[in-house]
């Protein structure tokens, strides 16, 4: 027998006794789990600091008020990394991100790597960068996310990541290609990188409030922003400019914002709803062709509810939460934990602040958190791919919002199957045939 | 001393001796296990004739990388668990059987080329072992949709669905762009439909194309609807038997044709695709809006011309009717279940229209298909799984039945207007049903007739059976899907009625 079969039969052997051992696991395990009720499950434990390493060159798309502030939370994310090239469809946008960065970060971004205009995501993509910071409005994001995956680039998108089926979908495929290809990929639901939601999650998952039963989830604020058309603006730039206002861009404000508060509830669930049956209207929108508000009946496979309301409308009573129904207790999702006495069974431990007493947040902002986590998958050579999730409750949201619109329940099968797309055909700058005209329920077509 | 105890040699002698056999069992037993799997072994009685040539035609042989892929690679699980062993040897024992009660001659090859039972020797796990990455960045737009519907899907799909042909050559390519573009129009154009004055047989011309075809005059009558219960392979959904009256009504000669199908497609195909959801209501189109192109080949590949139409969806059929009628002025539709019986039985009161007993023609009996059954009588009228090969066969290849009817059972399933419920007949009034039409609602519609798939007892004259929709979209990875294709069938078509009044 030569030394190579030797070897070879060594570790043969060594693999048989492997299994043979994993085996015996699988016997003890068992018996471990016939006698206490679950595993228990343990939350990733989050660095404060992404780990040193080459560095990382990312490119900002969309530099408006988010894309200025996920840059700065990429810089704060740990050493070495740097923000090497800047797009944006306005040259005041752009301009107005620069100068912020270099104020506040001292980060000074070239002249050619400063790109404006409705292909500026190409040239970002392109510019030698390593990771890509998608932050325009979400109508885009399917398409320069595919490209930034194409061009093999890890990615942080912002949420939501698509406004409708067709786009969620070619989200959803382009982030299992970035999976395959070991691209890393964050999403802008930073509540799953959020100390306190984590824990808390920990303790449901844990049986604290024993099995879930329902949810509710709310993001009912005030009025929030829009940009009045001004002469010499073409139909495309007075949209893009008051993007959050139509719904072929931002997706509508249950796509947009409220998203957070249907991820927090999939997350928990562990899953998306089944159909969707809800109503909306607008009473007070300036501008554009959004409703003003959403109350959405979602229903789960196993007809288990989760009950979801959204408002942008000023003077009115705010609440932006979550609460998670079990069988033993509820929770917020964040922070605390009831039994259904009213008791509070368990609350976060906040970490302390300068003068001596728990601070009211988290010891590293969710927002750079995420930049963090990334950047440690990156380099520690773990992998994060938060495609999935984020698409999935972004289609949730969707099919709320086609349900409002129309009147009608959505399955998600059909929200999965729909040709829905919005939007012009083609993305340049000119002429928009659509109308500030909002959906009648009963009679709009989508 | 015969009890004598093993001495602790010995005892180190037996282990030793033990240990070697075993040794040896296990060596030999690979050594045998990978040797049967071996294409070799394969070859060496496999009968098929294009097996080896069709499989070096395919991708899996002929292709840039130059690997290719061996038969066992692709026909049995992987190895290395209990599964494979019970695979090989379930596959074994099928090969064996058939070498020696069947003889490869007997075997229906092209049935075998079919999705439906491909799936029965092809392991999608074997499929994934070596294409485990679903996403390459490769990966066309339309891959990448129906791999996503894949994902969701898992349990229902098989790879084969959509890469039937991947490891066995076949000139049958998957594309539907260019479906039904080609028409042969140098035959006479017409340009008015028929008149019918009279009650009698009649030829159809669609004005505007060279299509015509025959319809047969069917005088109303009484009959007896469903099956007795001492029939052979009766199922419960064919009683009571009722009385029925139907009044007289014209019925196509044949199954519709691909070149009667396609005048319609070709004059009202809709570019785009319709959403199933957003939609106007699929039943109020004003101005006929016909199918869009089909995803892979309708045809199968078998030809079109005057082989019945198939894979339609029951909506598209209804649709031709409407169309069929708008442009000639009468009333086309779909049979009711009631008339295709009448139609079907063509005054016979059997469990066929010709003599037979459905246990002597079946080959689900044992005996039958061990020692071969006389099946003269039904060859004559019916194209069935007997007989078939596996696909649509063309008019003129049986006897019509007593009314002229051709292809009336087997061939293709028929639609025909009625919902589909197992209770149907004993929900009618007592007495004598006159021009039933099924139950008010549901959510499947009855097909009747049996297929070239099907088996002597569902090509019974009351055997019912029903549409399966969402089991025959399966595939359609279009998003939506299709509201005009079947991709998972192959067995259903239609036949019309014209109304006299």
């Amino acid at each position: 027998m030569n030394q190579k079969s030797k070897a070879l039969s060594r570790r043969k052997f060594i693999g048989d006794a492997a299994a043979i051992s994993a085996l015996g696991a699988l016997g003890v395990g068992a018996v471990i789990s016939s006698c206490s009720r679950r595993p228990e499950y343990r939350s990733p434990v989050f660095p404060d600091q992404a780990p040193d390493g080459p560095v990382l060159r990312a490119g900002v798309v969309g530099c408006g008020g988010r894309g200025t502030g996920a840059a700065i939370n990429f810089l704060n994310a740990g050493p070495n990394l740097e923000i090497a090239a800047l797009g944006d469809v306005f040259q005041h946008r752009l301009d107005r991100c620069r100068n912020e960065l270099r104020e506040k970060m001292n980060v000074e971004v070239a002249d050619e790597n400063c790109f404006t205009g409705m292909d500026a995501y190409r040239h970002v993509i392109d510019a030698g960068v390593d990771i890509v910071i998608l932050c325009e409005p979400p109508h885009f994001r399917p398409q320069s996310f595919e490209y930034a995956v194409q061009a093999r680039k890890h990615i942080f998108a912002e949420k939501p990541v698509g406004v409708d089926p067709v786009g969620v979908r070619s989200f959803m495929a382009a982030g299992k290609m970035a999976e395959a290809a070991g691209l890393n990929v964050a999403a802008g639901t930073q509540r799953r990188h959020q100390r306190d939601y984590v824990k808390t999650y920990e303790m449901v998952r844990n049986g604290e409030i024993g099995d879930l039963v329902s949810a509710n989830c709310y993001w009912n604020q005030s009025k929030l922003w829009h940009v009045n058309r001004q002469p010499g603006w073409t139909d495309m730039e007075a949209m893009i400019r008051d993007w959050v206002n139509w719904t072929w861009l931002s997706g509508d404000h249950i796509v947009e914002q409220h998203v957070h508060n249907i991820d927090v509830v999939n997350w928990f669930f562990g899953k998306h709803p089944a159909k969707a049956l809800g109503f909306g209207g607008r009473h007070r929108r300036p501008t554009g062709d959004q409703y003003d508000f959403f109350s959405i009946d979602y229903v789960f496979d196993d007809n288990r509810h989760m009950h979801s309301m959204c408002r942008q409308i000023d003077g009115c009573a705010n609440n932006v939460s979550e609460m998670i129904f079990g069988t033993k207790g509820y929770t917020n999702g964040q922070n605390r934990i009831w039994d259904y006495d009213g008791n509070l069974i368990w609350e976060y431990e906040y970490p302390l602040g300068d003068d001596g007493q728990p601070m009211n947040r988290v010891a590293i902002s969710p927002y750079d958190q995420t930049h963090i986590n990334l950047v440690s998958a990156i380099r520690n050579g773990e992998y994060l791919n938060e495609s999935q999730n984020v698409a999935e409750s972004v289609m949730t949201a969707i099919m709320g919002r086609v349900s409002a619109y129309t009147g009608r329940e959505v399955t998600w099968e059909e929200i999965m199957e729909s040709s829905l797309s919005i939007g012009p055909d083609k993305l340049e700058m000119g002429p928009v045939d659509i109308a500030a005209v909002p959906p009648t329920p009963g009679t709009a077509p989508a | 001393m015969s009890k004598r105890k093993l001495s602790g040699r010995g005892k180190k002698y037996m282990i030793l001796l033990t240990a070697i056999l075993t040794a040896l069992f296990l060596f030999m037993g690979d050594r045998i296990v990978r040797y049967t799997s071996s294409n070799e072994f394969c070859y060496s009685c496999h009968a098929h004739p294009h097996a080896v040539e069709s499989w070096r035609n395919s991708v899996h042989y002929d292709n840039r990388s130059g690997m290719y892929v061996q038969c066992g690679e692709c026909h049995l699980p992987p190895p290395g668990n209990i599964r494979y062993l019970l695979a090989k040897a379930k596959h074994g024992a099928n090969d064996v059987y058939h070498q020696i009660f069947t003889g490869p001659e007997n075997v229906n090859w092209e049935a075998k080329k079919t999705v439906d039972r491909a799936v029965h020797f092809t392991y999608d796990e074997s499929c994934i072992k070596c294409h485990q990455n679903l996403f390459p960045m490769q990966l066309s737009r339309d891959g990448q949709q129906a791999h996503l519907y894949y994902s969701q899907n898992e349990d229902e799909l098989s790879c084969l669905n959509c890469h039937l042909h991947v490891g066995h050559y076949s000139d049958l390519v998957q594309e539907g762009i260019q479906f039904g573009v080609d028409v042969e129009t140098e035959r006479e154009i017409y340009t008015e439909p028929a008149t019918v004055e009279v009650f009698e047989n009649f030829t159809e011309t669609i004005p505007g194309t060279a299509v015509d075809f025959d319809m047969i005059a069917i005088s109303g009558g009484t009959f007896r609807m469903g099956s007795p219960e001492n029939e052979s392979f009766r199922n419960d959904d064919e009683g009571p038997v009722r009385d029925v009256e139907v009044s007289s009504f014209f019925m196509g000669r044949l199954e519709v044709s691909w070149d009667e199908f396609l005048a319609f497609y070709n004059q009202t195909a809709a570019e785009g695709r319709q959403d199933n959801i957003y939609a106007t209501n699929l039943g109020e189109v004003d101005a006929i809006t016909g199918p869009t192109p089909p995803w892979g080949l309708p045809d199968q590949g078998w030809g079109m011309g005057s082989r019945p139409a198939i894979t339609m969806t029951w909506h598209a059929a209804e649709t031709y009717c409407r169309w069929l009628s708008a442009i000639t002025g009468k009333t086309y539709r779909l049979p009711t279940e009631a008339e295709w019986e009448y139609a079907a039985r063509g005054g016979t009161t059997g469990p066929y229209f010709f003599e037979g007993d459905p246990r002597k023609f079946s080959s689900d009996r044992f005996w039958n298909r061990l020692f071969g059954t006389d099946t003269t009588v039904i060859n004559t009228y019916v194209i069935y799984n007997e007989n078939s090969e596996a696909r649509t066969q063309l008019p003129g290849s049986v006897q019509p039945n007593p009314f002229g009817l051709e292809h009336v059972l087997g061939n293709v399933y028929e639609f025909t207007a009625d919902w589909y419920a197992p209770d149907t007949y004993s929900l009618y009034p007592d007495g004598i049903v006159v021009n039933p039409t099924g139950p008010e609602s549901g959510t499947e519609r009855v097909i009747r007739g049996g297929s070239f798939n099907s088996d002597a007892s569902d090509v019974r004259v009351a055997a019912r059976s029903h549409t399966r929709h969402t089991q025959w979209q399966m595939t359609d990875p279009q998003i939506p899907k299709s509201v005009w294709w079947y991709t998972d069938t192959r067995e259903v078509g239609f036949r019309v009625v014209c109304e006299w009044d």
